[in-house]
């Protein structure tokens, strides 16, 4: 078996708790106590599509951001590729991109081209590699027409492709994405998921680990579901199987199921 | 129209962002303070203007307008030093670039540092139009300057600024809002630091206080160059002084900031508003 794009091991993170009031102050020097990942493991395999399920506070986007180097995991290890995100963050950056689905940070005045030329410089490409690749993103993203207009002209559906663009304009090997059609209406989510499946995962074998909330949308990207309970994997398996494994008819029913049975997913991992 | 919804919606509008800057007690308190530097630092100003000190002080030939032209423009470097790479960091956190940002192969250090190169710019041209608007209207003659020594003095004193810089940065990163880094050293400098007094009018202790930040040595030394035309030889103890602060607060600062980002990343907090 191949090494895997991304491989967990024990992982743990425990966040300081939220003060308020004149305690609030010493918030940022607070000891981390409350637990958000309970060492966790598990591993992703290259060109496999992996969504993460769970209700709200469950640890999704903890995992996503410690993969994404944008925080440190208390205990475990976490590495993209080979790559340790703690110890080579940089490196670990370099195998992937990031994307969430409330995403508008971009320079609002700035054209979609002078936005992206610039994170393309932040990945260390150069002025010609950014406008070749420039091109052929937007192509795949749909948006080559829309190259030169403001970042605040484009529709929340147009802003989320940029966004992918951005993610993707330095070919990472893996894409982490949070929710990523959490505010796009119903058709520019539907183009979105196809276009995730079908051309970035089947196409170009890039491997997905993303969270949702849409279970429609699970079924019909992931090859495997990680489900995540307070911190928790509670079972991590094929729609397919999940679905057998607790006799429910539908992905919602399974995982519906599963989370109010820990102990019989627990049993299938 | 309904006017008495209007003003309740203003209402509410005041009782939000009051309850918002209620939250931040800290940078009310610092503000304060920083009251107290702006109307210590008018007091020493009006006791110069009345003194025979006035022409002990200045340079040979120069104006007080001259005097203090130099020091509003130059003082702007300590200012834009302190808050440019702070701003930064608060800028991409509000517009959301911040996490964009943090994901791509440059480290923090370096878009800090790149967000603090068109502020720098922006305000060598700025200097550069004081300074002009000074000679073509208003009689500010440097016309035996020693402009190279000038130019040795401003890069001196962008170095030792920018550790300040970067240590207020650190304390934004971790506390967000209400600096206290910048308020006191732009109220103590401000205060001390001889922008439109020498510092001779300040009482001893306050004049041994002036002989720790670099801004007093900068002022001086841009001071000499520009309106009294001084050599190397009298540039050289405050450009040898500018390096000393640099030399000890620029691995300082690094670290301090090193330590704020890990701090940040272990709260989860790096890029919350």
């Amino acid at each position: 078996m191949s090494m895997p794009a991304i491989s967990v091991e024990s992982l743990e993170k425990y966040f300081p708790p939220a003060r308020s009031g004149w305690r609030a102050l010493l918030q940022p020097l607070a000891r981390p106590t409350e637990r958000a990942l309970a060492g966790i493991s598990f591993s992703v395999q290259p060109g496999e599509a992996v969504a993460i399920v769970g209700s709200n506070g469950a640890g999704k986007s903890t995992l996503l951001r410690i993969l994404a180097t944008l925080i440190l995991p208390t205990r475990g290890r976490a590495s993209i590729a080979e790559y340790d995100v703690e110890r080579h963050p940089s490196r670990a950056r370099y195998q992937l991109g990031y994307h969430t689905g409330g995403d508008e940070g971009f320079y609002t005045r700035l054209s979609v081209r002078e936005n992206l030329g610039f994170f393309a410089a932040m990945n260390n490409m150069s002025r010609a590699e950014a406008q070749a690749r420039l091109a052929l993103t937007a192509e795949r993203m749909g948006i080559a027409r829309d190259l030169d207009r403001q970042v605040r002209t484009l529709s929340t559906g147009m802003t989320h492709r940029v966004g992918l663009a951005r993610a993707l304009l330095h070919q990472p090997t893996v894409l982490l994405l949070d929710e990523p059609t959490r505010s796009l209406d119903p058709l520019a989510a539907a183009d979105f998921r196809r276009l995730l499946k079908d051309d970035l995962v089947r196409e170009h074998g890039t491997t997905l680990l993303f969270a949702s909330h849409t279970l429609s949308e699970v079924e019909q990207i992931a090859d495997r579901v990680l489900l995540l309970e307070a911190g928790r994997i509670t079972a991590f398996d094929s729609p397919r199987r999940l679905c057998a494994a607790s006799r429910a008819a539908t992905l919602e029913d399974a995982i519906t199921h599963l989370a109010s049975h820990p102990a019989r997913a627990q049993s299938q991992l | 129209m309904n006017l008495a919804r209007t003003f309740g919606k203003i209402a509410a509008f005041f009782m939000r962002d009051f309850a918002i800057a209620r939250g931040y007690r800290g940078a009310l308190l610092l503000e304060t303070l920083e009251a107290l530097f702006g109307v210590a630092t008018f007091y020493y100003l009006s006791r110069f203007v009345e003194s025979p000190e006035l022409t002990r002080a200045l340079p040979t030939g120069s104006s007080y307008f001259a005097f203090a032209l130099v020091g509003f423009a130059f003082f702007d470097y300590l200012s834009v030093s302190l808050t440019a790479f702070d701003t930064s960091i608060e800028e991409a956190r509000q517009n959301r670039t911040l996490e964009a940002l943090l994901v791509t192969q440059t480290p923090l250090p370096v878009i800090l540092a790149g967000s603090a190169v068109y502020p720098f710019t922006a305000l060598a041209l700025r200097t550069c139009v004081y300074l002009a608007w000074g000679a073509l209207l208003f009689d500010f003659t440097p016309r035996s300057a020693n402009w190279a020594g000038a130019v040795a003095i401003l890069l001196a004193s962008i170095l030792a600024f920018v550790g300040l810089g970067v240590m207020s940065a650190g304390y934004s990163i971790l506390f967000k809002r209400g600096n206290p880094a910048k308020w006191i050293v732009l109220g103590v400098s401000s205060l001390v630091g001889g922008i439109m007094y020498p510092i001779s009018v300040l009482p001893r202790w306050l004049r041994f206080l002036a002989r720790l930040i670099p801004v007093t040595y900068s002022l001086e030394g841009m001071r000499a160059a520009l309106l009294g035309g001084a050599g190397w030889g009298q540039l050289w103890p405050s450009i040898a002084a500018l390096l000393v602060f640099a030399a000890i607060l620029i691995p300082l600062s690094f670290a301090v900031f090193a330590w704020a980002v890990r701090r940040t990343k272990v709260t989860g907090t790096l890029t919350h508003i």
